[in-house]
């Protein structure tokens, strides 16, 4: 498999009008990397970008961590539990 | 009966704090979170208010999440009992959404492991919740849904 599978919640699956999507990656890449590829293909979490988290393979990670095809990644707005 | 536990029906309360009871334990100190739903304003004439908030999660992360909580409280404070429950989907206001239960041997870690366990829950649990609306939706914390006043 070499995509990504990126999973939205929140106000970011609404912003992106959908909840799941798939990012072609030839090799490894860092999510900072990632994440342009992402906004042309939903332009409309452009503006969300300083609010989000992100998580690979259900962990939190920084932009500067990597992201290997086959893996998780999950595009995560504000938290707003309790 | 699991300690940390994301649910989809109504949290049984009763259950979760006298699972708490234990004879080496004097103090159980419980949170709830219920809905709350603020005066609604006026939007072109009418009030506008919420009907009801809706939760979602990122799982199996959320569920995780829960129980890195109930090993950090443990690591910080003499506890007998942790337990951690949080509700998804609709949830109709006054309702609880989340349960803390802490038992200690004294009351002073249940009261402090039990403030310290809703803070985290707001800080790093991946749940989300939209306030939704008589004439739309909000997710709370983003300030992106279908109101035309927001």
């Amino acid at each position: 498999m070499s995509g990504v599978r990126i999973l939205l919640f929140g106000a970011a699956a609404d912003r992106a009008g959908t909840r799941q999507t798939e990012v072609a990656l030839n090799g490894g890449a860092t999510l900072a990397e990632l994440w342009p590829v992402l906004v042309d293909l939903h332009p409309g979490l452009a503006p969300m970008r300083d609010t989000l988290a992100f998580a690979v393979n259900g962990e939190y990670a920084r932009m500067e961590d990597a992201v290997s095809p086959g893996d998780e990644v999950a595009v995560l707005p504000p938290v707003s539990g309790g | 009966m699991r300690l940390f536990l994301i649910v989809e029906e109504p949290i049984d309360v009763g259950a979760i704090v006298t699972g708490a009871f234990r004879p080496d334990c004097g103090a159980v100190a419980t949170f709830i979170g219920t809905t709350r739903v603020d005066e609604g304003a006026e939007v072109e004439g009418a009030i506008a208010s919420v009907e009801y908030l809706e939760y979602e999660a990122y799982r199996p992360m959320a569920d995780r999440k829960l129980e890195e909580i109930g090993a950090e409280i443990r690591e910080r404070w003499e506890v007998g009992h942790v337990s951690l429950v949080h509700r998804l989907g609709r949830v109709d206001p006054g309702e609880p959404s989340v349960a803390i239960v802490v038992a200690s041997p004294r009351r002073g870690p249940a009261f402090e492991a039990s403030r310290y366990a809703i803070e985290r829950i707001k800080e790093i649990v991946p749940i989300w919740k939209r306030e939704v609306w008589s004439d739309g939706y909000v997710w709370v914390g983003s300030q992106v849904g279908t109101r035309s006043v927001e």
